[in-house]
């Protein structure tokens, strides 16, 4: 494990939203994320008791009154423990950073919201704040001490996915994603393809043009440019990603091989940690064998 | 991919589980009633089976006996902080939906767990 250079904390207390897909399929993401968030000395901890964000591209879909009801039990919730929401998959971030929003622009959203909540002993005042991770790391932490804690550069070639929600604030997030990706040391391959959309809401209503033709087209790509590994921040992106994996080798017979590792895993193994210290081996579609190996002989 | 290559037989699983969550299924009804109009329901067919693993769990995926296996591999407690461990975060989101109104105007029974429509 590397040595932390530096113990700060910016004094806010961080609550980690899971959502739905991180526990459940994601594990070493989960794990890696405190690893890093407590190595870079964030007082960061899990937002408990909390319930789906709600998926956004479904509930805005069907009622976005009802969308913003749901979303606000877990504003409600976050501040109740007192603690900033912090959001590392995109769909959970824009649910409630936009619902947020919506509160503060317009009171009677608010008290609408206010009144559905009031029948389960939870209110809003809107003194709760949304982050993602991203931000999180890039401006109340600072790239400066990110590569300061960078004890083991990883000499690998990637490509990004950084998912479309991500872009919300124009390139802001995605130019914090790639300068802390560069600071691990590992080298971003840009493609024509890399601000295409996982699919993920486009799946329900078509789901060959979802699967072949957005995770396809990426991870043939990703196989013809031989890449070490294809790295992610989202959750939902990664829920898409392992699906159409799971199409194409279960379905169609086709077995791609770059594995798809979250944004956390690389920045902790650049920390100095080891793929066992928080799992990288287990549950995951495509196994990062030959990853490992390329890091551990440190070609 | 064209013809029978690109079916996705977990798309089409993923309907079949929507269909099955549903009372009344308009397109078979159709057949006996021809001049029955039908209508858009609230919750899509394909959305169907995540929402209701959303009612009875408080999030879209189960954690059960593999996913805690795979979590303590990974060195973290077997059940996440979320609903799935605090079960009054999920009765208040269940009481925010009945109260609400949601519930009925999705038309989804909690007892008989689907959907009218």
């Amino acid at each position: 494990m590397g040595t932390k250079v530096s113990s700060g904390s910016t004094g806010t207390k961080y609550g980690y939203f899971l959502g739905c897909v991180m526990p459940a399929k994601m594990p070493w993401a989960e794990k890696a994320t405190f690893l890093v968030s407590k190595h870079l000395g964030l007082d960061f901890d899990y937002m408990k008791e909390s319930v789906c964000c709600v998926r956004p591209g479904v509930w805005k879909a069907i009622n976005p009154d009802w969308w913003l009801t749901l979303t606000s039990q877990n504003l409600a919730t976050a501040e109740k423990q007192n603690i900033v929401i912090v959001d590392s998959c995109n769909g959970c971030y824009i649910s409630h950073w936009e619902c947020l929003q919506e509160l503060k622009e317009d009171p009677e959203k608010l008290e609408m919201v206010n009144r559905n909540l009031e029948k389960a002993g939870l209110q809003v005042t809107l003194s709760t704040d949304v982050k993602h991770f991203l931000q999180v790391l890039y401006e109340d932490v600072g790239i400066g001490k990110i590569k300061a804690n960078v004890v083991k550069p990883l000499n690998i070639r990637i490509m990004r996915h950084i998912g479309c929600h991500a872009r919300k604030h124009d390139e802001r997030f995605p130019m914090y994603f790639d300068e802390i990706m560069r600071a691990t040391g590992a080298t971003i391959v840009d493609t024509p393809y890399d601000k295409t959309c996982c699919g993920l809401l486009l799946y329900f209503a078509d789901p060959k043009t979802s699967i072949f033709e957005r995770i396809g087209v990426k991870m043939q790509t990703a196989k013809e440019l031989d890449i070490d590994a294809y790295a992610l921040i989202c959750s939902g992106c990664y829920d898409q990603f392992e699906r159409a994996v799971k199409v194409y080798k279960d379905e169609k017979g086709i077995a791609f091989e770059t594995p798809i590792v979250h944004f956390s895993e690389l920045l902790a193994l650049s920390f100095g940690y080891k793929p066992e210290d928080f799992g990288m081996m287990y549950c995951r579609p495509i196994p990062p064998t030959k990853l490992i190996q390329k890091l551990k002989e440190g070609k | 991919m064209s013809g029978d290559s690109d079916r996705i037989k977990s798309w089409e699983k993923l309907l079949e589980a929507g269909l099955k969550a549903t009372e009344h299924n308009q397109d078979e009804e159709a057949k006996m009633y021809p001049l029955r109009k039908q209508f858009r329901p609230a919750a899509p067919n394909i959305a169907k089976a995540s929402l209701k693993r959303d009612f009875e769990v408080g999030l879209v995926y189960y954690v059960g006996d593999d996913v805690e296996q795979d979590r303590a591999l990974c060195g973290l407690e077997k059940k996440p902080p979320t609903a799935h461990t605090f079960k009054e975060a999920l009765e208040r989101k269940r009481k925010i939906l009945e109260e609400s109104g949601i519930m009925k105007e999705l038309g989804f029974d909690k007892k008989k767990g689907y959907f009218k429509y």
